[in-house]
């Protein structure tokens, strides 16, 4: 521990005793009220700061405490020793009890049930007459006495700096030690948390009690240094004051509440003259420390000096793989079924896992490969079926249990606790959530950790904060942390999504080296050679059931795999529907785009084009780039570099509802109709920009699509599958586009509905539309298209005439990997 | 008798709280935000109400629309300021800045319109009729009706107007909406506005009843919160039925047990209400994705 700081502070709180004890009356209440504030402030920063949970009814418990002691002392006539910590006890207890309901819920909700508590304590005081003194209060309160020596108010305000002081070094012990970093944790991500093995709702409980306990205290403090207690001391606004000290002083820092309470509590005194104002200036204040600063005062400082520290590469003593799974067992899945409101999305999966192989589900685009790993790491409960790891059954643990069980998972978007240090983010995770004291010294559980980050191939700063990593190292330190549980089992979601060929081959081989240590693999991934090359045993799930399993070879050759990827050939002959000559201009011409989510591009430098009276398909494997495409052509997605050049105009820097108004129009993949909205209404909504829309053109409409006249007056989400796509198409073609984008429409169709789907785009393509078509079924696509390009990798590796495509090899090699 | 008196009352004072809940949920469905200082907002509708019409004499209604239009900026106001840069950043703290954007407002106020309340005293709504063997005043007859006549329109409004259908198809789908030529962000900007009219339409409604003075919306506001909430602030009817309930619970327990301990009764069974249905007791949970 850096020791300039502890010298400051413990000079600062001698400098404040030692002006306590000689100044006037008025100033050692000044004095004192300090010191309460940040009591009741550090302990709501525990809340706020650390755990993350909003409460703006912190009064309650500060008058608990106060009306405690107040009670306690004048009408039991208990000693002031003994009356302090039983009203602390009562804050406490009351504290664990509201926190029962308060955190089941979040948000605005939490907010609403501890306002609701601070108003009720208030009225309680002032109704309660027999016990509190109703409106009055309760009066001469005594000071405490130590062996016949009576504090009087400069005594309670040196013992009020004290127990600050005291409280403050608490803090500090707090925030670095396990539960410290929990509570962290549980803020940051609280899926990532119970993925180690943490308890949510114990951590934000003992956080709640803590806070509560740390106003109570404060409040029994207030009890004699007024000497009386009246119910207007405790008020709603107070505890906006409360949350006021943490904000503005840097929620999450230890010292954030001192410099809080300090600027509340003598901002007013400096600047006598406006203290009618204050409310005003802090309400200011506040709005201004949340727009520019909102870290608060000393999170911002910290966050300037901590820039000029040295990185620390992490440098272990030991090279071998710090793997050791905790004992050798398979995890067994079977029958694993489950819905969502009707929608089966995943339907008698069943797998083995053993210890030292790597087991890789793959399927096409929507086939509840991710639903599969939520329900095994607990995150959705399953209507039927068996989890076992070994001898344990999983299927109806909470998240947490079952990362205590041994299984550890890597997440699509990587969930690093974004406040911890790389380090502290192992460093927690191998506690496996049990916080008490911990089985290994700090610097051992620290040098385990480094070995586990050199091990995956970790070379940056280890202090540094997870949220300001790049793209790459997130992966790498969540499948780091994600050993630090010392697992059985690792399950990780498309860890390879985002990285570039050399990270990808690089990943694989650290998977196949963490399987060789010992541990079962499962593997949910979209690149066919990582999974082709490492796997020992494929599973193959389409629309939620399995179809295929076996080793990588098989499977790459099994044809209803191959039919679920590619789709149906239909064996029509591909031939052109439109002559060369009578193709208008380039309508669209796409230059250099560039786009990505993070550090890399999704789509690295596509060029293409789209000529007018023409249907061109984009087809490519998932993770390819096509949605993303679609988005940035649309407008969906921005900032993008590179050029959109339609009909003149530049649209790669317009928002979707400009780019709608420019002529193109995109049906999204997954439907996306107005649920609760009529057919009719949802139709009229796609003319949205038109002024007049005549009553023919929807009759038109309904011509092209029949079976959304019988549906006209229906809710949109109640319609099936394939009648959402008709109508979602029908709402785009409402906007008279000049180019239609089609972004996966066949998604979850069952094939007789695909079929109908595509004679309508058929009939499309016959009145001349210009149509943009990405879709997985690429058989059917071709049959339908004039010019195809493929996409791989985010860049376009063929393109052509949709015979030329459909003869080549290069969609299979695409699609299925290299045989 | 005392139960009529207070049913009536009840569903008056309820149907306020309706608008103003109806005002968060009309943010929150668009935006997933709420300005939690909205009894800031009630109360300067009856501060610019009462300064136009008693302080410079105007006659009532065009007071009252231009309090409302004034509402209607400072709801835009509160979006920009408050809610908006934080939502760009992801970042939670709008929950804090709305608060602070109130307790602005409510001491800006405090320092121009002065510490006393001023009674707001409308010639048509005093004198009493008998409706059901018990005193009614016309003031409140007019409330229930307003309120519940605003609901009514907004109901009509959102599903016959350009802007309504944009509103709906923002909170039902703001990805498909920006793909028919919304713009989003302005319809979240507009939702903000309508939230601030109901919320100084509730204002001007009771400030006969309660006078003006700059703390008048506190309480009310963080009540109409609960309501809202209740209501499972994802659903239009249930959160105006939600604050007609809490109305008549609230006059029933003043009647009948006082109004000592009327705010204790209404916020425990927030409390209660809210452990045993996290979600609102009309409101449906998400189906959550990782």
């Amino acid at each position: 521990m850096r020791l300039a700081p502890f010298f400051a502070l413990a000079a600062l709180f001698a400098a404040a005793l030692a002006f306590t004890a000689v100044a006037n009356s008025y100033y050692v209440f000044v004095m004192a009220t300090l010191a309460l504030m940040a009591i009741t402030g550090m302990g709501l920063n525990v809340l706020l700061g650390l755990t993350g949970q909003v409460s703006f009814g912190h009064v309650a418990f500060y008058a608990l405490g106060a009306y405690g002691v107040a009670v306690l002392t004048t009408a039991a006539k208990m000693s002031f020793w003994v009356a302090l910590p039983l009203a602390v006890l009562l804050a406490a207890l009351t504290g664990a009890l509201l926190a029962l309901p308060a955190l089941r819920v979040r948000g605005p909700y939490l907010a609403m049930v501890t306002i609701a508590f601070g108003f009720i304590v208030e009225h309680v005081a002032v109704e309660w007459r027999g016990v509190t003194g109703g409106q009055n209060g309760i009066m001469g309160i005594p000071s405490p006495a130590w062996f016949g020596y009576s504090f009087g108010e400069r005594g309670v305000a040196l013992a009020a700096i004290m127990v600050a002081a005291a409280v403050l070094l608490g803090c500090w012990r707090l925030s670095n030690s396990n539960w410290g970093a929990a509570m962290r944790a549980v803020k940051d991500s609280e899926t990532a948390a119970e993925a180690i093995g943490l308890n949510p709702v114990a951590v934000k409980t003992v956080a709640f009690t803590l806070s509560a306990a740390c106003a109570g205290l404060a409040g029994a403090l207030f009890a004699p240094l007024s000497g009386f207690v009246t119910p207007s001391t405790f008020t709603f606004s107070q505890s906006i004051l409360f949350v006021l000290v943490v904000v503005i002083g840097g929620a999450g820092t230890v010292t954030g509440p001192l410099a809080g309470a300090a600027l509340v509590v003598l901002l007013p005194e400096v600047l006598a003259g406006l203290a009618e104002y204050r409310l005003l200036f802090f309400g200011a204040l506040l709005l201004a420390v949340l727009w520019i600063a909102p870290e608060g005062v000393v999170g911002e400082i910290a966050r300037f000096l901590g820039r000029r520290r040295a990185a620390a590469p992490p440098r272990p003593e030991r090279e071998a793989p710090p793997v050791r799974p905790a004992s050798a067992v398979a995890l067994r899945v079977e029958d694993l079924t489950i819905a969502f409101g009707g929608v089966k999305a995943a339907t008698g999966v069943a797998f083995s896992a053993t210890p030292a192989s790597v087991t890789s589900l793959i399927g096409p685009n929507g086939a509840g490969k991710t639903t599969v790993l939520n329900m095994l790491g607990g995150f959705y409960r399953p209507d039927a079926g068996t989890i076992r790891l070994g001898e344990q059954a999983l299927e109806r643990l909470p998240a947490w249990r079952i990362a205590r069980a041994g299984l550890a998972r890597t997440y699509q978007t990587s969930q690093l606790f974004g406040s911890l240090s790389v380090l502290d983010n192992l460093v927690i995770a191998q506690a496996r959530g049990r916080l008490g004291r911990a089985a290994l010294p700090r610097e051992e559980r620290e040098a385990r950790a480094e070995a586990l980050l050199a091990f995956v191939g970790y070379r940056a700063d280890m202090h540094a904060r997870a949220s300001d990593l790049p793209h790459v190292d997130r992966r790498h330190v969540e499948i780091a942390r994600a050993l630090a549980t010392s697992p059985s089992v690792l399950l990780l979601d498309e860890p390879a999504a985002g990285l570039a060929r050399e990270d990808k081959q690089r990943l694989a081989r650290l998977l196949r080296r963490i399987a060789d240590a010992g541990l079962a693999v499962v593997l949910v991934e979209h690149d066919m050679s990582v999974v082709m090359g490492i796997s020992d045993h494929v599973v193959v799930l389409d629309a939620g059931t399995p179809i295929a399993r076996g080793a990588p070879a098989a499977v790459q050759e099994d044809p209803a795999v191959k039919k679920a990827y590619l789709g149906e050939d239909h064996g029509r002959p591909v031939a052109h529907r439109v002559a060369s000559g009578d193709l208008g201009d380039n309508l669209l011409d796409v230059l250099a785009l560039r786009a990505g989510y993070g550090a890399e591009p999704v789509l690295k430098g596509i060029d293409f084009d789209v000529r007018g009276r023409e249907m061109v398909a984009v087809l490519g494997a998932n993770g390819a780039g096509k949605s993303t495409l679609m988005r940035a052509l649309s407008g969906l997605h921005r900032p993008v570099q590179g050029a959109i050049a339609f009909d003149g105009a530049d649209l790669s820097r317009l928002p979707a509802h400009k780019v709608v108004a420019h002529g193109i129009v995109l049906v999204p993949e997954g439907r996306q109709v107005f649920p609760e909205l009529s057919v009719l209404d949802n139709l009229k909504l796609g003319a949205f920009l038109r002024k007049q829309v005549p009553a023919e053109e929807i009759e038109r409409m309904l011509e092209r699509f029949p079976r959304l006249r019988e549906r006209l007056h229906q809710r949109a989400g109640l319609l099936s599958g394939g009648e959402q796509q008709m109508l979602a198409i029908a709402r785009g073609l409402m906007a008279k586009p000049r180019l239609l984008l089609l972004d996966e429409p066949s998604l979850g169709l069952a094939p007789q509905v695909i079929n109908d789907l595509f004679a309508a785009l058929d009939r499309l393509r016959a009145e001349e539309a210009t149509i943009l078509l990405v879709d997985q079924m690429a058989g059917l696509a071709l049959a339908l298209a004039d010019r195809a390009y493929v996409i791989d990798g985010g860049a376009i590796v063929a393109s052509g005439s949709a015979a030329q495509i459909a003869a080549a090899g290069a969609l299979e090699k695409a699609y299925l990997g290299a045989v | 008798m005392l139960i009529t008196s207070a049913l009536i009352s009840g569903l008056g004072l309820g149907s306020m709280y309706g608008l103003l809940a109806l005002g968060f949920y009309v943010t929150y469905a668009v935006s997933s935000t709420v300005n939690f200082a909205q009894g800031s907002s009630m109360m300067l509708g009856a501060v610019f109400a009462y300064t136009f019409a008693v302080t410079l004499g105007w006659p009532f209604w065009s007071a009252a629309m231009l309090a409302l239009a004034l509402c209607a900026l400072y709801g835009v106001i509160v979006e920009w300021i408050a809610v908006r840069p934080f939502v760009r950043r992801g970042s939670n703290a709008w929950l804090m800045a709305t608060v602070a954007l109130g307790i602005v407002a409510d001491n800006l106020v405090l320092f121009t319109f002065g510490k006393e309340p001023r009674g707001f005293v409308l010639p048509w709504a005093t004198g009493s009729t008998q409706v059901l063997g018990v005193g009614v005043s016309p003031l409140q007859a007019v409330i229930p009706a307003i309120g519940l006549g605003l609901a009514a329109a907004m109901h009509l409004v959102s599903r016959r107007t350009r802007l309504g259908s944009a509103l709906l198809a923002v909170v039902q789908n703001p990805d498909a909406a920006r793909l028919v030529g919304i713009n989003v962000p302005v319809a979240i900007s507009a939702a903000f506005a309508v939230s601030t009219v109901f919320a100084g339409a509730a204002g001007i409604l009771i400030a006969p009843l309660f006078n003006v003075h700059s703390d008048m919306g506190t309480v009310f506001g963080l009540k109409a919160f609960a309501v809202a909430i209740l209501g499972g602030i994802t659903s239009a009817w249930g959160v105006m039925l939600a604050g007609l309930l809490f109305g008549v619970v609230e006059a029933l327990t003043t009647s009948l047990l006082g109004s000592a301990y009327t705010q204790i009764v209404t916020f425990s069974l927030v409390i209660v209400a809210l452990a045993i249905a996290p979600n609102g007791i009309f409101g449906r949970a998400a189906v959550k994705k990782v």
